[in-house]
């Protein structure tokens, strides 16, 4: 049982890292990111590519990944800077994600594509006693999620941050302050990017074995879940709302036990299913999410 | 006394935390010409768009003939007598000119025909009927809005700023048919920055600064003031004399 | 060639239901909806159930789902929709993808994953000019092109039609014009629910009926809305049209299963330098 919570704590930190990256483009930025599932995979993919065919370690498989994430959303965001309308931007957003799916299904000479990559090594993974390590990856991922939400937290109280916000509320007042502005946009997207980058590779290091069929649009429906339960924009409430919802739904695997007549494609229906009503009733009911977000008093 | 077909008694409006319109009474005698002016941000437009239903009254009564009209859906107040055209989109751009004239009698409920009479004031319309709204030069749109809001023959019409962006020539036409339109029954209450032009074919006049009723007075007292800027501060000494609604 | 061309005809005026969808949804409710993929998927297997399980021939199933799909579809709003009416296009488009799993996944507890066909009749295919036309493509360019030249008449020479368009253009000058929007967009659901049930039953015929058929289709048809013009029918034909050609005609030159590359990178294009599309019209978005 331990056991178990401590792996699901594991993926609720990753989980919720995923969350404060959606939370800050969109959240804080107003740049709604419906590919943020491809974005994922690319994360994850580059990390697990880094480690197996480069030969990097984790440490510095996060960090390429953190970059090669980071930099596609940038070009997005600067491609797309002409698109100031949300839903437009969320569309694009939504194909260029599908897209980065696509690559990671067909290009199999790079990804093996249906056929996953497999052995994916974990930082320290010789070093330390197989019954110990899930102590000590609960701890660095806790750590990384503790490190993003400081530095998201730096940010936002920053004058950048002030000016996040600026874009995200008027961004026709914030264009009578210049250039700056459509620089503002590309590095929210940016930097949000390397987050999802980061927690790609988290994916990649827990999990050990990736395939395309792991990055669904149900990744981001929790992630918009954990962003809406947690008040869109702030960073603590996300990370709590990450860890509501998926106390919830990991919690509706116990379905099974309940429900023995149902056949697993039934059974995963019936979750999928309950993640979708989840959403809606969040959005009726729960819009600002339980918590509220930090506005500067000054 | 003639009775007031449209009478509106304290008020209250805004779209955000205070208050646009701060306890505003008006009375529109039947058949009479009532314009309203004032300073920018005054409430001019606030007050026409809280009567027509597309702002919720906070506060006061709006009444149609008697009949509150306070819980009625703007469709339901046209549907009762009260047209109104907006200063601007006042016309659905990408449907023709016959199209926009159609809808607006096709779901006005009773007589459904569209009023010949009334339609027959714009005869340049009918050169157009193809064409698409957003195809019309300005003049031709403000004409057709008008010309649309009258299809059913309304008990009010409210109007706001109808010679915005007209050239002096079509602007006298303009007001030439409001004049014409009220020959036939139909009362109206109009916004105006022109306010020559508006009182001279105006009953009365009512001053509206900062959100309240400044002055109230006969249409050809306020237009033989000397200054009539003079009205946008406030001049009191049109407060004293008596409010008569009725000219 | 020839071929190619003909099937991405038929792929396109499949398409063109569910982009009017999406282009008459947007007009009227100022927002994408991302469900249209599941509510297609809902639609076949309703008519599945008609057809295949209470031995309906198709041609009665058909009609039958797509009238109950748009039943369904006024529900649908009422309970999910109509709550987040006014709070903006974001709002909707996540709720429409919440409800895009719920209807998908429903479709799949009750049917499962394995692939399903229509009980239909063989036909044999006719020839003509070296295109091979068989007997599902032909029913769907006739019944394809009847829906849209019955769509064309309603929105265009009905008072209904005209009240859509009207909300579409100008939202608060529908309502001082007398138009209730509640009923406007009742109707606009009722035709989104037969247009994708339609559609739904036409890439049953066309393909198999698993549940991610509809979805599959998703990224075309949005890209076929948006390249004819969000809010323009018409522009929904024309560019689902030639999103199915140059989709289709794209696989004589790129492997096929990048496909879905054509509309996906046709999308990030028109959105970036000319978002109105072809034929999109600029709307009064309040």
């Amino acid at each position: 049982m331990i056991s178990f919570l401590i792996l699901m704590s594991i993926v609720v930190c990753f989980s919720a890292i995923l969350a404060l990256a959606l939370n800050f483009q969109w959240g804080q930025g107003g740049m709604v990111n419906f590919g943020l599932t491809g974005f994922y995979a690319l994360g994850a993919y580059a990390a697990a590519l880094l480690m197996l065919k480069a030969g990097a370690n984790t440490f510095f498989a996060a960090l390429g990944a953190m970059a090669v994430v980071g930099v596609v959303c940038g070009l997005v965001a600067l491609i797309t800077l002409r698109v100031t309308e949300e839903d437009y931007f969320a569309i694009v957003t939504l194909g260029v994600g599908e897209m980065l799916r696509l690559l990671a299904l067909n290009e199999d000479w790079l990804t093996k594509g249906a056929l996953g990559l497999a052995g994916i090594p974990r930082p320290f993974g010789d070093s330390i006693a197989p019954d110990q390590y899930q102590y000590f990856l609960l701890g660095l991922s806790l750590a990384l999620l503790f490190g993003t939400y400081a530095f998201l937290r730096l940010v936002t109280r920053s004058p950048f941050g002030r000016l996040v916000r600026a874009v995200r509320e008027d961004d026709v007042v914030a264009a009578t302050l210049g250039k700056n502005v459509l620089w503002a946009r590309v590095r929210i997207f940016a930097i949000g990017g390397a987050i999802i980058g980061l927690a790609g590779s988290m994916h990649s290091i827990y999990y050990q074995y990736i395939d395309p069929t792991q990055f669904t649009n149900i990744v981001i429906a929790y992630a918009f879940m954990a962003v809406i339960a947690g008040g869109r924009g702030a960073h603590l409430g996300t990370i709590l709302g990450a860890g509501v919802v998926m106390v919830l739904l990991e919690g509706s695997r116990f379905l099974k036990d309940a429900i023995p007549r149902l056949d697993s494609d039934q059974l995963s229906a019936i979750r999928i299913i309950i993640i979708g009503v989840g959403l809606i009733a969040l959005l009726i009911w729960k819009p600002k999410g339980f918590f509220q977000e930090y506005r500067l008093k000054a | 006394m003639s009775a007031n077909v449209l009478s509106v008694t304290g008020l209250h409006a805004g779209y955000g935390a205070g208050d646009i319109l701060k306890g505003i009474d008006v009375a529109l005698p039947q058949g009479r010409i009532v314009t309203v002016i004032g300073p920018n941000g005054s409430g001019k437009s606030t007050f026409v768009k809280t009567l027509a239903g597309l702002l919720p009254a906070r506060q006061g009564r709006i009444e149609l003939e008697g009949a509150a009209l306070n819980d009625l859906s703007p469709p339901r107040r046209v549907r009762a007598g009260l047209a109104y055209v907006p200063q601007e989109y006042n016309v659905f751009r990408n449907l023709t000119v016959l199209e926009n004239l159609k809808i607006a009698c096709e779901f006005m409920g009773r007589g459904r025909r569209m009023d010949d009479e009334v339609v027959s004031l714009f005869p340049e319309l009918n050169a157009f009927h193809g064409k698409k709204a957003g195809n019309l030069s300005g003049g031709q749109r403000q004409m057709l809005a008008f010309a649309c809001a009258l299809t059913v023959r309304p008990k009010v019409l409210m109007l706001d700023e109808p010679s915005a962006g007209l050239s002096p020539l079509l602007m006298s036409e303009l007001f030439d048919r409001v004049k014409k339109v009220n020959s036939l029954g139909v009362s109206v209450l109009m916004i105006e920055q022109n306010a020559v032009e508006a009182l001279r074919i105006s009953d009365t006049c009512i001053v509206l600064a900062g959100g309240r009723v400044r002055a109230c007075a006969p249409a050809g007292e306020v237009l033989g003031m000397k200054e009539l800027n003079s009205l946008y501060l406030g001049d009191t000494s049109l407060d004293e004399k008596a409010q008569r609604v009725d000219a | 060639m020839l071929q190619t061309f003909f099937n991405g005809i038929v792929t396109g005026v499949i398409m063109t239901l569910p982009a009017l969808s999406v282009t008459l949804l947007f007009g009227v409710l100022k927002f994408p909806n991302f469900a249209v993929g599941a509510m297609m998927t809902v639609a076949a297997y309703l008519a599945f159930a008609l057809n295949a399980q209470l031995g309906w021939p198709l041609l009665a199933a058909a009609p039958a789902a797509a009238v109950l799909m748009g039943i369904l579809c006024i529900g649908i709003d009422q309970v999910t929709f109509k709550p987040l009416r006014e709070r903006g296009g974001i709002t909707l488009m996540v709720a429409s993808l919440g409800l895009g799993f719920i209807l998908e996944n429903v479709a799949r507890f009750a049917y499962g994953n394995s692939a399903r066909g229509f009980v239909m009749e063989l036909a044999r295919p006719f020839r003509f000019a070296d295109v091979r036309m068989n007997h599902e493509q032909m029913i769907t360019l006739s019944a394809g092109t009847a829906a849209m030249l019955i769509l064309w008449f309603l929105l265009n020479k009905t008072p209904t039609g005209r009240a859509m368009r009207a909300v579409a253009d100008n939202p608060a000058l529908a309502l001082a014009r007398g138009i209730e929007s509640p009923r406007v967009i009742r109707w606009t659901w009722f035709i989104t629910g037969i247009l994708l049930g339609l559609g739904g039953v036409l890439i049953g015929m066309d393909r198999a009926l698993e549940p991610p058929m509809g979805s599959n289709y998703l990224i075309s048809v949005f890209a076929a809305a948006i390249l004819g013009g969000l809010g323009s029918p018409l522009g929904a034909f024309v560019g689902a049209l030639l999103i199915g050609v140059v989709s289709e005609l794209s696989t004589l030159v790129i492997p096929p299963n990048y496909r879905i590359g054509v509309p996906l990178v046709a999308i990030a294009i028109i959105l970036v330098f000319r978002p109105q599309g072809l034929f999109g019209q600029p709307y009064i978005r309040k």
